[in-house]
């Protein structure tokens, strides 16, 4: 595949404990990745992922605490239980599991979610772009004001 | 098939002992083959109470429509009565306003397959104690064996008993075989991904919106549905592809840890489209992963609805 791989990153916004890489993520990501930060991973609806899917994603990645780590206590591992329920779930319909992908970061974690993109927008790439789910919104070839 | 006659005597006795204010059952509908749910305030009104395999509603979608303080008494079968108790355990009725008449039940029967096995108008059908359906249309009389007109969720029944039901009219049958919903998931997902989503797109796209799914289930009671909210839109909402496949995996997925698998979406759908093949896959996940099997009682929480720390094992990167 020739095209980069259009990615969402869903990140709490407390799961990047060092200044440098929130400020990264703020700042300096990639144009092809798009950016959803949420109070914690717990707020993110199943919905808000097909929400992604159905937008043209070809990956989608779940920036979340450790667990026992959560800012809320317990958030992160109610967000597990639906998530991975809900990637699986639409691996069973012909969405590719490989395209969702949790990273679960400790507080003492430095430099690893740009590591972490770059694996995943590697693997999104092999895979190639996503064609199964219906996409809601019919592309504009040369952006929306061709 | 339950006694007709202690069934109604059971109902009658309810009302006229003021036990409840109201008892939800089936009365004959306009077509043999469609009863159609009742709802009976007065002992006499019970006379119209019938009971047969057609009788294909979830009557627990009606639970959610009176208000709390109202006495009702119902007549459910084993998917009602475990869709009766996950209600109770969300708070949509209390328990000690419920009168549950249990009927075990040997499987509801899809009068598409009627319709299709006789090709004609059905005048009449009787249903036979060899197991064997007696069914009178156009062209004369068909026998039919029953097994073959079950509908598939009900040939697939866990639990056709009621549970936690304050009285059972009837024997209690065997319990059924979780290994039959096992293999029915696990064909589906032996298929190949363009496979399973060519099927999905097959089914989803002949959706016309209508909502009859949603209506039927017990478990869909919504006051404003993810598909209904304009602002903000949570969901494309329209008939296009992605707004029909967006609709049939939130519906589902809306329902995990709480479909009882009762098919009632599925013989609700007007378009004929299958459903429960998702929905089975995310029940049989709860009892993989939870050991959760929905309604069993009205205290277990489901699944999405509680954590544990153990789960921090669970899910590995």
């Amino acid at each position: 595949m020739s095209e980069t791989p259009k990615l969402v990153l869903f990140q709490c916004q407390w799961c990047l404990f060092a200044p440098a890489d929130q400020e990264w993520v703020d700042t300096q990501l990639p144009e092809n990745i798009h950016l959803a930060k949420v109070p914690c991973t717990g707020r993110i609806n199943p919905l808000y992922l097909l929400n992604a899917v159905q937008s043209g994603a070809d990956g989608v990645m779940v920036s979340g605490c450790l667990p026992e780590q959560c800012h809320f206590k317990t958030g992160n591992i109610a967000a597990r239980r639906q998530l991975e329920e809900f990637s699986d779930y639409l691996n069973h319909i012909g969405y590719e599991q490989d395209r969702i992908r949790f990273l679960w970061l400790d507080l003492q974690d430095r430099g690893v979610i740009q590591k972490e993109l770059a694996a995943f927008e590697a693997q999104i790439t092999a895979l190639g772009p996503a064609h199964n789910l219906a996409t809601r919104v019919a592309e504009t070839v040369g952006g929306a004001n061709a | 098939m339950p006694d007709i006659d202690a069934l109604k005597a059971e109902a009658k006795r309810i009302l006229s002992e003021g036990m409840v204010d109201m008892v939800i059952g089936f009365k004959a509908g306009d077509t043999p083959l469609h009863p159609q749910p009742a709802f009976f305030k007065t002992p006499d009104e019970v006379d119209q109470l019938v009971y047969n395999a057609l009788c294909q509603n979830n009557l627990a979608t009606y639970l959610t429509r009176f208000p709390k303080n109202q006495k009702i008494g119902m007549v459910v079968r084993g998917c009602e009565s475990r869709s009766v108790n996950a209600l109770v355990f969300e708070g949509q009725h209390p328990k000690d306003g419920l009168y549950l008449i249990g009927v075990p039940c040997e499987g509801i029967i899809d009068w598409r397959k009627i319709v299709e096995q006789t090709g004609e108008e059905v005048f009449s059908i009787f249903e036979q104690s060899n197991n064997t359906v007696l069914v009178e249309s156009k062209s004369g009389f068909f026998t039919l064996e029953k097994e073959t007109l079950l509908h598939e969720s009900c040939s697939r029944c866990i639990h056709p008993n009621p549970i936690s039901a304050n009285v059972v009219i009837g024997e209690l049958l065997p319990e059924g075989d979780p290994a039959l919903a096992r293999e029915k998931v696990a064909a589906f997902a032996s298929l190949s991904m363009e496979e399973r989503h060519a099927w999905f797109r097959q089914e989803a796209e002949r959706c016309i919106r209508c909502y009859a799914c949603r209506e039927a289930c017990p478990m869909c009671y919504c006051e404003e549905c993810f598909v209904d909210h304009i602002t903000p839109r949570w969901t494309e909402s329209g008939t296009t592809p992605a707004g029909m496949q967006g609709w049939h995996i939130v519906r589902a997925f809306h329902q995990t840890g709480r479909c009882t698998s009762c098919g009632a979406c599925e013989r609700a759908c007007p378009m004929d489209i299958k459903m429960t093949y998702l929905t089975e896959k995310l029940n049989e996940d709860m009892r993989r992963k939870y050991n959760f099997e929905v309604g069993l009682d009205a205290t277990t929480p489901p699944p999405f609805s509680t954590v544990t720390l153990d789960d921090k094992s669970r899910f590995v990167i």
